[in-house]
């Protein structure tokens, strides 16, 4: 369990976090999704305590994890953006020693690093040190060191940057497990595809502002449920714009000479009659997209997420 | 506590896998300590070597001359021996000798009778200081002869030896050592510290904080295993000078322990200072910055009795000079208890600052 109501982070007069609120529940997949400098890791940093909030109140397991940080801590797990690992020792020694750090001690610690070099496939490997290791099975090793304790509460940000596809559907399907086993997993990305097949529910956070939360499907709904239809081609944006006035439902979401980004219900059954007002212009391509994140995020910040 | 312990088995096995950096910080003053100890002789309390004198002569004027090498101060520094000068120039060559006096026959004759006459000194190359003695003890001797040729006949040779700056209770080891020792052990805190910025960087550092774990343990662990560095360099250091250099040490693990507990101290500083360092980078520099005068003033490169007077009593109140200092007490058995209350004061106060310090650091 993860509670934040109205954290906010400033450095100076500059404000990282501004007045986040939300909650993750035991079992749940919450993701925080927004781009560079958001304010992801910053959230992160508070809930960990890591980082003194500047105002707001935050509680993990129902810990303040400012006045009771130790309980707070002993029930979470991090995995940091970086790759928060000792170079020059082995797989297996950084778990001992972060494992020991949580607390583990005897066969406990040593059942538990046997079973998460297994789950992240580097049983092979854990005697050698880890700066020989490939920029991916650091990454594993990194979120290893997040779960070797068996935490309620895991934190983790961006874990799959860097990380080839193969892995990285790995990775994703152990967070799932984690989750399916009954941790609080909160997910911090920038990937709209990760945090679309990943997340129970999501926060969309920019500039330090959480602009919009729900399941994914009620973040579909804050946009009409609509799709997108993408013709390019060679237009008049004006004759357009006239052409289109007529037909019901439909909103121009851009017109350009080369591109034209319609937004309607139903798209599918209504081609005809959009190509029927667009009599004469030269549509040399068509693209329909269901609701996306994307185009959520388009419509919240008025910015693409990958700037 | 536990994770203290488990830090400090941490830090060493790295250590361990990466042993480069402080074996070049011991090589460097072990390279300068040997090289001073083969300059001046293995003796120990005072530089000892063979002078050799090949009398052709067989008069009074050389006998005097090789009695005069024999007796007081310069007596202590030379072992007189009589030989040929065929057998004398072979010695040398083997580096048996400091070096070899040839009285040319009929030395007493010309002498008395006021003729000019060339003695012959050869110095052994290999060596520095007991060469230079001998050649100035001789250069005086002459003068003082030459000056009485026309008055007394009966002459008393007097030898005027540079001054000797070995002579202090202890010896030579003892004074040098310490110096050299700490010179190392500065430079290996500064290693050591500089770690800090690595754990720093990958992230470790933040990764700690947001374990349960303290950042109090975790330092300790850092101590702990900074101490045991220390003490194996300090108990090798002292053992090699007891052996080489006849080092005289009063209390063999008093001493170490008092290495331990200034290079832990040292090392709390450094990391204090390069924590306050803006980048890496800045760390580095503002390390080799503050080391390497310190070092210098603080006995290292020479002893204090080498130094002019202002500058030693400057030196003597930097950290590691009055570490030195307290080090030398130990060695000659009198440090009063008093100072190792001191240390441990000073190091608790490091400590805490170093807690508050690590945490601003880590985030
Ligand atoms: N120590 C600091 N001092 C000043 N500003 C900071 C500090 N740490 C972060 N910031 C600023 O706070 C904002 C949020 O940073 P944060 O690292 O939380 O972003 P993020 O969402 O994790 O981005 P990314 O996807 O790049 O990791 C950024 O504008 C960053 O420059
Ligand atoms: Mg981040």
């Amino acid at each position: 369990m993860i509670e934040v109501e109205q954290l906010r982070k400033q450095y100076g007069d500059f404000t990282a976090v501004h007045d986040v609120s939300f909650n993750a529940r035991a079992g749940e997949i919450f993701g925080l999704l927004g781009p560079n400098g958001a304010g992801k890791t910053t959230t992160i940093g508070c809930i960990s305590s890591l980082l003194a909030p500047t105002s707001g109140r935050i509680r993990v397991m129902g810990h303040d994890v400012v006045s009771d940080g130790v309980a707070a801590r002993r029930s979470i797990g991090v995995v940091p953006q970086e790759i928060a690992l000792y170079d020059d020792l082995s797989a297996h020694e950084n778990l001992a020693y972060w494992g020991g750090a949580q607390g583990l001690r005897g066969s406990k610690l040593h059942d538990r690093i046997r079973e998460v070099l297994e789950l992240t496939g580097l049983v092979d490997r854990a005697k050698e040190p880890i700066k020989q290791f490939s920029g991916g099975m650091k990454r594993r090793l990194n979120f290893a060191c997040g779960i070797v304790h068996e935490p309620k509460v895991l934190l983790l940000d961006e874990p799959t940057v860097g990380v080839d596809p193969q892995s990285r559907v790995r990775l994703l399907e152990l967070v799932r497990e984690q989750a399916r086993a009954g941790t609080c997993v909160l997910y911090t990305t920038h990937y709209m595809e990760e945090a679309e097949s990943l997340c129970d529910r999501l926060g969309i956070i920019d500039h330090g502002n959480l602009i919009a939360q729900g399941t994914l499907k009620e973040l579909r709904s804050m946009l009409g449920e609509r799709d997108v239809l993408r013709l390019t081609g060679a237009f008049h944006p004006d004759r357009v714009r006239e052409a289109l006035a007529s037909v019901d439902g439909v909103e121009i979401i851009h017109a350009d000479e080369a591109l034209l980004s319609l937004a309607m219900s139903d798209a599918s059954h209504r081609l005809p009659l959009i190509f029927g007002a667009l009599n004469g212009a030269e549509v040399r391509g068509t693209t329909l997209t269901q609701p996306s994140l994307e185009s959520l995020f388009i419509k919240l910040t008025g910015t693409d997420l990958r700037e | 506590m536990r994770f203290a312990w488990i830090s400090a088995w941490k830090d060493l096995l790295r250590l361990r896998r990466e042993p480069v950096t402080l074996l070049t910080w011991i090589a460097i003053p072990s390279f300068i300590a040997v090289v001073t100890t083969l300059v001046f002789g293995p003796g120990g309390a005072q530089p000892h070597g063979t002078l050799l004198i090949a009398d052709n002569d067989h008069g009074i004027g050389a006998t005097m001359l090789g009695n005069a090498f024999g007796q007081g101060s310069l007596g202590k520094m030379f072992t007189v021996e009589k030989t040929s000068a065929q057998e004398g120039r072979r010695k040398l060559d083997q580096g048996e000798a400091s070096a070899l006096l040839v009285i040319p026959a009929g030395f007493t004759a010309s002498f008395v009778s006021s003729k000019p006459v060339a003695i012959q000194m050869v110095r052994n190359p290999a060596q520095r200081i007991l060469p230079e003695i001998a050649e100035e003890a001789l250069a005086t001797m002459l003068d003082r002869a030459s000056s009485m040729q026309a008055g007394a006949p009966l002459i008393q040779l007097e030898a005027t030896v540079i001054p000797d700056k070995t002579e202090q209770p202890g010896g030579f080891a003892a004074i040098l050592l310490p110096g050299a020792l700490f010179m190392g052990v500065f430079f290996i805190a500064g290693a050591l510290a500089a770690d800090v910025w690595r754990e720093r960087t990958s992230g470790a550092l933040r990764r700690v904080a947001t374990t349960p774990a303290s950042l109090g343990a975790f330092l300790v662990g850092k101590l702990i295993a900074s101490a045991l560095v220390f003490s194996v360099i300090g108990a090798a250091g002292l053992l090699a000078a007891q052996r080489l250099m006849n080092l005289r040490v009063a209390n063999f693990p008093a001493a170490v322990l008092w290495i331990a507990a200034s290079g832990c101290g040292l090392y709390l500083a450094m990391m204090l200072l390069q924590s306050a360092a803006s980048s890496e980078r800045v760390a580095t520099l503002l390390t080799n910055f503050v080391t390497l005068p310190l070092v210098m003033l603080g006995g290292g490169f020479f002893p204090f009795e080498w130094m002019p007077r202002p500058l030693a009593s400057i030196g003597q109140w930097t950290p590691n000079g009055w570490c030195v200092m307290r080090l030398r007490a130990v060695l000659a058995g009198t440090l009063e208890p008093s100072a190792y209350g001191v240390m441990a004061a000073l190091l608790a106060v490091a400590w805490l600052a170093s807690i508050r310090n690590i945490r601003r650091f880590a985030c």
